[in-house]
């Protein structure tokens, strides 16, 4: 324990958008049962996610890989008996702690295509090429302009780029 | 003739142009005109909802405002864009304090949502706009009972207080298109659980150990085929089984197909036509059952 | 003999039969008050100057009396009252005491024993209100106190008497449903000597206790009762007996009627009017002998509902082997009748007639007991765990059914898919409770009726492998916990976790059931031969309707709601209407009987004297200015109020005198001013009103606190017994409720003097009279939006929500409300 006072974390939690649920957890374990990861990896397990959440244990959530290694199934939340929102819970999990420079890589890459292309997966020359060939047509221009005002105004190309700047 | 803006969204276009071409012909063979969407982004899927989800929101509201200037609804391929812009739609359209917020953003881009228009995913335009009877009409070559492992993928169905898309516990509408074309929807076991794809990049093992139950789940009920509906999920399951080979020295050989591909071939467009040779895992058995 | 009496003409037109008696009602005559000062034992005489307040109400018009003693309520300090309304010709009262609750019952009651009309009679109390609270500033305090004397002796002058009546009350009851509940409330009733009628929707009295073999924790057999006690020299303490040997069908005064729905309630408390359709049995159960020969001819065989369908039955059934009455029936929707006709030639008593019809029947009763019980929940919605998919997968009800040895497989657990035993079966607990999407309560009996089974099962059979799957075990009563104890030690298996889904595998004809034992946190998967849900208990079928028919309400679960959890378990807020059993909430045995005594003695107290006596502390309707508007007949918490048709096209507000409560919420409401109170009239309040500002005596400005009588007034008292201290500028005028406020009485407040005005009422959702606090709260904001419109600050009006306890927050409002006006300065009225 490290401290912190549990009450806060869970207020920070349900004060997020996608976290306002989870104090309605009364760990009956149906989520980790129903889990597809949970069943594959020890690592995982989303019942005890929460439970460290309630308890305040904010490092371990935030710092630990667990997070990060829900599959965003939804099989947890369709069968939970209280409703909570498991996977959005995950959600504002994450998103806490890309805040708090947590950010595995691929994110980063993530991140990176979206400010740059407005798209996730580039298409490359080969493939346009391609394209061409079985006669489907050429591809719009993304909005990668508008794409970079939103991210602008929600602060995200700060979040994710505050160490390097942005990668342009 | 119902027109629609085509969402392709990231994978479909740059990865799997065969995915595109089948769903382009088909939906065009039976009267559905597509309009390609000048300006339109990624969906802001998972991977970006888990770096904001305020921010996702405000992406998949732009391109649904898109959608809302060129006053036509969104049909979507990909089961990941379905979801995002759906929830997105749903949530913007229910919530008006959330509503506000994200038009506070949008008006940077010059923005604005103002929810008038729907997102659909093709298997909704398959039921509801064409009909399972006109559809049964159209197929000029059924699939000859060939014994498919309908997989939708998670996203088609899940959270289903938002997607509004079918009974989460017991699906009957992708098994419905199936059976239409002439094919058999086998039962296999888990049919309805993850294939793990979002966990690729991140956890690969993880992801591979996932994909690889539900390929030996549909192998052991004997399906001819996993039939998808997301470009993630195919990756998952087509790639995925090189993969399997490598790691897990085993082979199954376990075609899979969109769904949008065995649509095109059953209303009569010849395989040549389709870009199969994108299929890492070949089909040519499927092919030959079909005849 | 009551039920005949009771439908007689007399009572039939409203308020026909009932007699007027108490003191006559002279015309009004001079008052002569007669003010009687407690200085309780000394004690506040050292804080108010007596002197000076007895001089002071000597001064006051139509005082004619003024004495001064230790007490009043009781002893030699009574006497004085009694004497001086027996020779002082003294006609109304006026008492500064303390307890004032308890004083105002005791000298109303020696008042009206002296003669003169109790509602004559104002209690005030110089103590707690006054004397402890301003004990620092002593000179202020006394001037408040004059103040508080003015008020009370210019009400008394407007005092009027008030009569008191009597309603009917016919001394019989209706009680809805033979389940344990009402079986038992029929009994308690009948043998109390009233007239019972006990309805019930099947063909078979037992309801869901008689399909559950044994009950928790006595392990007795479910349709064990306790037999009557008509003859009370025979009752011991064996009594308990099975229903078919209980005698219960012989209890005098008990109609026992099956088949039988209420359809209609006319009427009201203590003389209703119900219709009760009675559906055909085909069989006349005074002739059937139960001999059995009609089911072996009868070629309509249909699956046993009684039984989870395991077996199956005939058209003319029984419910085997243990029922009332011991006759059988006929399933009319699937009986051929005239077409097969083999039941009645082979019935040797002539006792099944095909040509019954659907009867209506009327009873006339003074009250209703609802005993409508609960029911398992359906849960096939689970899809999850798939129920009515694969056999295999049961209930806990289906279960019990096979557990009886007279039942479908004879006690034997068996899997349904192939009638072979169970060899390995799991239970999974809270399925469609504790779940928001489909029951969010507690069934509260699930976790001891597994643990029952569970043991049942092991004692039989001990080489069956048990499991329970539960998220929490919750064995809160009595022995329950031995039950959890015996049921670890007989070998049964506990994961705690919730299952995510129930799995067949064809190959085995297995069910595996996937669970996290969290304790562990190992993901398990249960392979099992039977898998028995423990569903939800829910309301009965047809509850929503019954409740619609009855007029009362329905909790947020859907079962009856009580009028008050801890005060009034089994009444409804309709008077005459009870409830009880598992119609208010699921129950086990024990607790069912104990809520069906108590309902049974709520409906003899109401009904014993055969008739009702009330105090008309009613409100009253001037027609002259009632009109059409649907206000107080929608806002009153009772639904005493109808709009009955004036016979010009217009409408007008009707108080039923027997169910009005007095609380002055539709007085409040009425935006014309064409409702008052009997017992407290606009010029009683205004009269008060202008009293208590008569007189100021402190440096402060003067702040008027309207107050409830209940829990607002019981912070005033606790502020004053907590010895809290306020500044004795603010002066509290009690009403019944904050509900009979009215924006005008508001302003009229700061018009008489007021620099600012408190209301101190219940909690919103703890109003005594329901909706009153939450009324007074809306007028409070509306008169704020009125002050502002005249240009003076809103911030001079506030609501108090207060309980007695808050003694502290009533003097800290006070407090807050003086230094708050005394800041915004005087208040000039134009």
């Amino acid at each position: 324990m490290s401290g912190e006072k549990p009450l806060d974390f869970t207020k920070e939690i349900t004060s997020k958008l996608g976290g306002e649920t989870i104090a309605r957890c009364y760990q009956c374990g149906t989520c980790a049962s129903t889990c597809p990861v949970t069943r594959t990896t020890e690592r995982y397990n989303p019942r005890q996610i929460i439970r460290l959440a309630l308890l305040g244990q904010r490092d371990e959530v935030l710092k630990g890989d667990s997070i990060w290694l829900c599959a965003s199934c939804y099989n947890c939340q369709e069968r939970c008996p209280q409703k909570v929102e498991i996977a959005d819970v995950i959600y504002a999990l994450r998103n806490i702690a890309i805040r708090e420079g947590n950010i595995p890589a691929i994110y980063t890459e993530f991140a990176n295509g979206l400010m740059s292309e407005g798209r996730l997966a580039p298409i490359s020359k080969f493939l346009e090429k391609k394209r061409a060939d079985y006669g489907l047509p050429p591809l719009k221009p993304t909005g990668v302009e508008a794409i970079k005002k939103i991210l602008a105004a929600t602060g995200f190309d700060k979040i994710m780029f505050k160490k390097e700047g942005t990668p342009q | 003739m119902t027109s629609y803006a085509l969402f392709l969204g990231c994978t479909i276009p740059a990865r799997q142009p065969h995915y595109e071409l089948a769903a382009r012909k088909a939906l065009t063979r039976l009267g559905i005109q597509l309009v390609d969407m000048e300006g339109a982004t990624c969906c802001a899927p998972p991977p970006l909802q888990s770096i904001d989800l305020e921010t996702s929101l405000a992406i998949a509201a732009y391109n649904i405002c898109l959608a809302e200037e060129a006053d036509l609804n969104i049909v979507t391929l990909c089961t990941g864009c379905f979801e995002s812009l759906t929830i997105a739609n749903r949530l913007l359209k229910e919530k008006p304090e959330l509503r506000e917020k994200v038009n506070k953003i949008l008006a940077n881009a010059g923005k604005e949502f103002r929810g008038t228009k729907e997102v659909r995913h093709y298997l909704q335009v398959l039921m509801d706009d064409i009909g399972i009877d006109r559809l049964k009409q159209s197929i000029v070559k059924p699939l000859n009972n060939l014994k498919v492992a309908a997989f939708s993928g998670c996203h088609l169905l899940r959270p289903s207080e938002l997607l509004r898309f079918d009974d989460p516990e017991r699906p009957r509408i992708f098994d419905t298109l199936i059976e239409a074309l002439g094919a058999k929807s086998i039962p296999y076991k888990n049919k309805l659980r993850c294939c793990g794809g979002l966990l690729r990049g991140y956890a690969d093992d993880v992801a591979l150990a996932i994909a690889r139950d539900k390929i030996v789940n549909a192998y052991n009920a004997g399906a001819d085929c996993i039939s998808t509906l997301c470009p993630f999920c195919f990756l998952t399951l087509d790639l995925g089984q090189m993969l399997i080979k490598a790691t897990y020295k085993e082979e199954y050989n376990m075609p899979i197909i969109h769904y949008a591909e065995l649509l095109s071939l059953s209303l009569g467009v010849e395989p040549k036509e389709l870009a199969l040779d994108f299929h890492k895992v070949k089909i040519d058995r499927v092919l030959e059952k079909i005849g | 003999m009551t039920a005949r009496k009771g439908s007689s003409k007399k009572s039939k037109g409203k308020g026909k039969g009932r007699k007027r008696r108490g003191a006559k009602v002279k015309a009004m005559e001079e008052a002569k008050v007669g003010v009687f000062l407690s200085d309780c034992g000394g004690q506040i005489a050292k804080i108010l100057d007596f002197e000076a307040l007895t001089n002071f109400v000597k001064t006051v018009q139509g005082v004619t009396f003024v004495a001064r003693a230790n007490e009043f309520w009781r002893g030699e300090g009574l006497k004085i009252i009694v004497d001086a309304v027996k020779t002082k010709k003294v006609n109304r009262v006026v008492v500064a005491e303390a307890v004032p609750k308890i004083s105002e019952v005791a000298i109303a009651k020696a008042v009206e024993e002296a003669g003169l009309n109790p509602h004559l009679v104002e209690v005030l109390d110089l103590k707690d209100h006054c004397a402890l609270p301003h004990r620092d500033t002593p000179k202020e305090a006394t001037e408040k106190a004059k103040a508080m004397l003015l008020a009370a002796i210019e009400k008394a002058r407007l005092l009027e008497p008030i009569e008191k009546t009597e309603f009917p009350a016919v001394k019989s009851v209706l009680v809805i449903g033979g389940g344990i509940a009402g079986m038992q409330a029929a009994e308690d009733l009948a043998d109390m000597g009233f007239q019972v009628h006990l309805i019930e929707k099947e063909p078979f009295l037992g309801g869901l206790a008689a399909k559950a073999v044994r009950f928790f924790p006595t392990d007795d057999c479910a349709i064990c009762i306790q037999s009557p006690a008509t003859d009370l020299k025979t009752v011991t303490q064996t009594s308990r007996k099975c229903v078919y040997r209980s005698g219960f069908s012989e209890i005098p005064n008990l109609n026992i009627l099956t088949n039988a729905k209420v359809v209609k309630v006319e009427g009201g408390p203590g003389n209703f009017k119900v219709t009760v359709e009675r559906k055909p049995r085909y069989v006349d159960e005074k002739k059937c002998v139960a001999c059995d020969l009609c089911t072996s001819v009868c070629p309509v065989e249909v699956p046993d509902e009684y039984n989870a369908k395991l077996t199956k039955r005939k058209a003319i059934y029984i419910n085997k082997p243990l029922v009332y009455p011991p006759a059988y029936a006929i399933d009319a929707k699937v009986c051929k009748f005239h077409e097969c006709a083999k039941c009645v030639e082979v019935c040797p008593t002539k006792a099944v007639n095909l040509d019954q019809k659907t009867e209506h029947v009327t009873l006339n009763v003074g009250g209703i007991i609802v005993a409508t019980g609960f029911r398992e929940y359906d849960p096939s919605v689970i899809k999850e765990y798939h129920y009515g998919e694969y056999p295999d997968v049961i209930t806990h009800l289906e279960l019990a059914r096979m557990l009886d040895a007279f039942g479908p497989t004879n006690g034997v657990p068996v899997r349904p898919s192939d009638r072979k035993p169970a060899k390995r079966i799991v239970f999974v607990q809270c399925v469609g409770s504790r779940d928001r999407r489909w029951n969010p309560y507690c069934s509260s009996i699930c976790c001891m009726i597994s643990l029952k089974h569970a043991t049942l099962i092991k004692e039989a059979y001990p080489d069956t492998d048990v499991t329970i799957c539960y998220i929490d075990i919750r064995t809160t009563g009595r022995e329950h916990e031995y039950y959890y104890e015996r049921a670890r030690e007989m070998g049964v298996k506990f994961v705690k976790g919730r299952p995510s889904e129930i799995i067949h595998d064809p190959a085995t004809n297995t069910l595996i059931v996937e669970v996290e034992d969290e304790l562990l946190r190992r993901l398990m998967e249960l392979e099992a031969d039977l898998v028995v849900l423990a569903a939800a208990m829910v309301p009965s079928e047809d509850t929503k309707e019954l409740a619609q028919i009855l007029g009362v309400e329905l909790d947020q679960d859907g079962f009856f709601k009580e009028y008050n959890a801890k005060l009034r378990p089994t009444e409804t807020k309709r008077r005459g209407i009870f409830i009880c059993g598992g119609a208010v909430f699921p129950k086990d045995a024990p607790t069912t009987s104990l809520h069906a005594h108590s309902a049974a003695v709520k409906a003899a107290k109401f009904l014993m004297n055969g008739k009702i006596t009330k105090d008309l502390k009613v409100a009253v309707v001037n027609e002259d200015y009632c009109g059409n508007c649907q206000f107080c007949p929608v806002t009153c918490p009772y639904g005493a109020i109808t709009l009955e048709p004036k016979g010009d096209g217009h409408f007008v507000a009707k108080v039923s005198e027997l169910i009005c409560e007095g609380c002055g919420v539709c007085v409040g409401t009425c935006p014309v001013g064409a409702i008052e109170l009997r017992h407290l009239k606009p010029s009683q309040i205004s009269a008060q009103m202008k009293a208590l500002l008569s007189v100021n005596g402190t440096s402060k400005p003067l702040v008027l606190a309207f107050s409830c009588s209940e829990c607002g007034h019981a912070a005033v008292d606790s502020s004053g017994m907590a010895m809290m201290s306020y500044p004795a500028n603010v002066r509290v005028l009690r009403v019944p409720c904050t509900g009979v406020i009215q924006v005008q009485h508001i302003l009229e407040a700061f018009k008489a003097g007021a620099q600012g005005v408190m209301v101190v009422g219940c909690k919103p959702d703890g109003c005594h009279y329901e909706v009153g606090s939450q009324k007074a709260q809306k007028k409070v904001e509306m008169a704020k939006m009125l002050l502002q419109a005249y240009g003076i600050e809103p911030e001079r009006l506030e609501m108090f929500n207060l309980v007695f306890i808050e003694g502290d927050k009533f003097a800290e409002a006070a407090k807050a409300m003086t230094e708050r006006v005394e800041r915004l300065g005087l208040l000039q009225l134009a």
